[in-house]
């Protein structure tokens, strides 16, 4: 796989080379960028497969690169040190980031998962996504990307009912009476959409207040949605959904 | 005792002799007064009876509405000397009979079957059968033995009519004694004023044959409260136009304490007496139809001087003072709470400036924190040991002073964190800086707010030289002028617009972390002159007679 590594700071480049000949062998990097200009020039040049991108880079940030782009064939894995809004954006399209300093391990599952698409040659459509995104203040975003085994799919929130952990696989139950297995934990969900207004009712299950129809007594409070499924409420989480349910 | 019962006893004895009455049909018997049983006949919806009277004794009176006929007969104990007895009757004050003896051969024996009277024996005749219907028959019986014990019934036939007032008198002092002030016929509402000088009414009643069944109230219209009742009429000291002396109560003016409507109430006292083994007599008279025999006067009573009663005037005394004392409280616990809030709201205000100021301070960029942390990172993957563990303590002095929520540090503290922060970013961006100080300061016993430059180092790095790299240069000094403390960053950097608010988190925070310690610092000012230029930009923060 060509690589090419974007960042502002020096240090973090010959860092994350160092790292990736390391322990990535099948990244051959072919140039460093440090600004914005430059980074777009050298994907240009060289289109490569995969492109590191710092986030947060001086005034500007790493989306700009991509925007500058015509054309985006390659995977992205973002890096960043601390930023709130970016990595949110990033992570309701479902694309993969690392958090600096770099954790080695979470460095080879994400150049294998990039690696994975590259080979089954999953249509890239998840940047556009991003950017869509980006568009947006943060409190609107409205749509999510869920990974799938072998496509991604782009659903609206409001179409989710309601999510069920699974391990740490996560279903989705969707208004079309679609059901999506995607393979991240029902907590990463719960802590993405809680902004949303979704709640997380019980260790394993996270709901869409739009599909409440009314809370019932029964077994110490359980929630009953239009679609007539029973949700229970663990007791840790009893007041904090009576308070979010009583504010709709 | 036995005489009471004995007027009572005779209507179950009656049951047996009534249907001896000829012409008549007569389904009840009842007690008439002593010694007499009357029956009536059967258009008798209801029987009334009293038999006490206020000065009235030996008098009873029978009520008797829509009857049309009466019976009456008398009855004697076989110890009784009936050959004494006499009797007078009367109809609508007309004698039939007067002062007749009883005739013997009359006498019936009929049996008294009562488990009180065991089945005694007693003699009885009918002294007559009467038409009722709109008269009134009395009968007077005694016996000559005793002939004051006069034995008084009365057969009411007529409506009983309602009270009616002659006279309302108000007496009042003058010179020689007193005098009286009359309404003659009062209308249903009397208009009264009464002076000091005031101090009795008097109630004239229109005169009837039967005052004595009249009682008088007056009534509290504003409590619903009776406060006066009187039974009894007094004669003599009014005498009407047919030249007869008037039925009449005094009042006190006393009872009227206050100012206000008050009603006077003449009602008959008709009603059935009670007696435990008489279920004949469950019909007591309704309030309604009390109503129709009753009279109601409202007087309007105008006090000239209110009467207080002494309770009444305490009362009032207490109320007053407790109202001043509680009014007393009230304004000193207030005045008090106010007081108390202020102390507070000023601890308070220096309390949340030290909480803001502490949470600014807190404030180092994050973003600054975790690229240091990388960068030690690529030290160490570059294995550069030596410098990996110098960097790495120096990013633990760093992150331990934002830790330590300490107010002040000595400027040799500031000028070593300050140090360690520099190097930390010169391992991101290759530049130069240089921290100088004035010789005559005393750096370690001289003390600032803590992180108070670091700010304005961090943007110098971002927003001046960063892009610049290793020609970027910093330049901090610590200055002694005067009594004041100068503190100076310079940078060579492209400066930015001043007037602009957004740049960046590190000067906004400044602005206000330099309000606070205004705030804070009452004695010292803290003023702060940013100078910036494309090709530089100066910051002079300061510390006014601080040394």
């Amino acid at each position: 796989m060509k690589a090419v590594l974007i960042d502002d700071e020096i240090s973090n480049l010959e860092n994350l080379q160092t790292l990736l000949e390391k322990h990535c062998p099948q990244v051959t990097i072919t140039t460093t960028a440090q600004s914005i200009s430059d980074a777009v020039d050298a994907i240009k040049k060289h289109l490569p497969d995969l492109v590191f991108l710092d986030i947060q880079m001086g005034e500007k940030t790493g989306f700009d690169v991509l925007k500058l782009l015509p054309s985006r064939n390659f995977e992205v894995i973002f890096v960043t040190a601390y930023d709130q809004y970016g990595i949110q954006a990033v992570k309701f399209a479902a694309l993969d980031y690392l958090l600096k300093p770099i954790d080695i391990e979470e460095l080879i599952n994400a150049v294998n998962k990039a690696e994975y698409k590259l080979t089954t040659q999953i249509q890239n459509s998840q940047l556009d996504f991003l950017l869509q995104q980006l568009k947006r203040p943060e409190t609107n975003i409205t749509k999510i990307a869920l990974q799938m085994q072998s496509e991604i799919r782009y659903v609206s929130l409001s179409e989710i009912i309601r999510c069920e952990a699974d391990n740490t696989y996560t279903h989705f139950f969707l208004s079309s009476d679609e059901k999506i297995l995607v393979s991240k934990s029902l907590k990463e969900y719960a802590d993405l959409l809680r902004s949303n207004g979704f709640l997380r009712t019980h260790r394993s299950h996270l709901v869409n207040p739009k599909y409440v129809k009314s809370w019932l007594k029964e077994d110490g409070g359980v929630l009953l949605l239009i679609s007539g499924e029973k949700i229970p409420i663990s007791k840790p989480n009893k007041d904090t959904v009576k308070q979010a349910l009583q504010q709709l | 005792m036995k005489k009471i019962i004995f007027a009572f006893l005779s209507f179950i004895i009656t049951l047996s002799t009534v249907n001896a009455q000829k012409g008549i049909n007569f389904p009840h018997g009842y007690a008439a007064g002593e010694k007499l049983l009357m029956s009536v006949d059967s258009a008798a919806k209801n029987v009334y009876y009293a038999i006490k009277f206020p000065n009235q004794p030996n008098t009873s009176f029978n009520y008797l509405p829509e009857v049309d006929h009466v019976s009456i007969q008398i009855y004697f104990r076989k110890k009784d000397s009936v050959k004494h007895y006499r009797y007078t009757i009367l109809a609508d004050d007309e004698p039939i009979v007067v002062n007749k003896p009883i005739n013997k051969e009359q006498l019936k024996d009929v049996i008294r079957k009562d488990h009180e009277w065991k089945d005694e024996v007693l003699d009885s005749t009918t002294l007559g059968v009467f038409p009722i219907k709109d008269k009134t028959i009395t009968t007077l019986v005694y016996s000559i033995e005793k002939p004051l014990d006069i034995d008084k019934s009365v057969f009411y036939g007529k409506p009983i009519p309602k009270a009616k007032i002659e006279v309302l008198a108000k007496r009042f002092a003058t010179d020689k004694g007193v005098d009286y002030n009359h309404i003659v016929n009062p209308k249903e509402r009397i208009d009264l004023t009464l002076t000091e000088k005031d101090d009795e009414l008097t109630i004239v009643k229109v005169r009837s044959a039967i005052d004595y069944l009249y009682y008088t109230s007056i009534k509290d219209k504003q409590t619903n409260k009776i406060i006066f009742k009187s039974t009894a009429w007094q004669y003599g000291g009014y005498v009407n136009e047919a030249h007869k002396l008037s039925p009449y109560v005094d009042i006190d003016k006393s009872i009227f304490k206050k100012s206000g409507d008050y009603e006077i109430i003449i009602q008959p006292l008709i009603r059935w007496d009670r007696s435990d083994n008489s279920y004949y007599f469950k019909h007591d008279i309704s309030p309604q139809d009390i109503e129709k025999y009753t009279a109601r006067y409202t007087l309007a009573i105008t006090l000239e001087e209110e009467n207080y009663t002494k309770k009444e005037l305490f009362m009032y005394t207490f109320i007053v003072a407790l109202s001043l004392g509680l009014a007393f409280l009230v304004i000193l616990y207030f005045s008090k709470k106010r007081n108390r809030k202020k102390l507070a709201e000023k601890e308070q205000q220096k309390n949340t400036a030290k909480l803001k100021l502490n949470s600014i301070r807190s404030q180092l960029n994050p973003h600054f924190l975790f690229n240091a942390l990388s960068g030690i990172q690529n030290l160490i993957n570059k294995n550069e040991i030596d410098n990996a563990n110098k960097y790495l303590s120096k990013f633990a002095r760093l992150t331990r002073n934002v830790l330590d929520d300490k107010e002040l540090i000595s400027l040799s503290q500031e000028k070593t964190l300050l140090d360690d922060y520099l190097q930390m970013e010169q391992l991101r961006f290759g530049f130069k800086y240089e921290i100088k100080c004035s010789k005559n300061l005393d750096l370690d016993n001289i003390e600032i707010p803590s992180m108070l430059l670091q700010p304005f180092v961090e943007n110098a790095v971002k927003h001046g030289i960063s892009q610049k790299a290793t020609d970027g240069e910093i330049m901090i000094t610590f200055i002694k002028q005067a009594n004041d403390l100068v503190l100076k960053v310079t940078d060579n950097g492209n400066g930015f617009d001043t007037g602009k608010k957004n740049n960046g988190l590190g000067l906004q925070l400044s602005d206000s972390r330099i309000a606070l310690l205004n705030s804070i610092y009452k004695e010292n000012r803290f003023t702060l002159a940013i100078q910036s230029t494309p090709t530089g930009t100066k910051i002079n923060l300061t510390l006014t007679d601080w040394l």
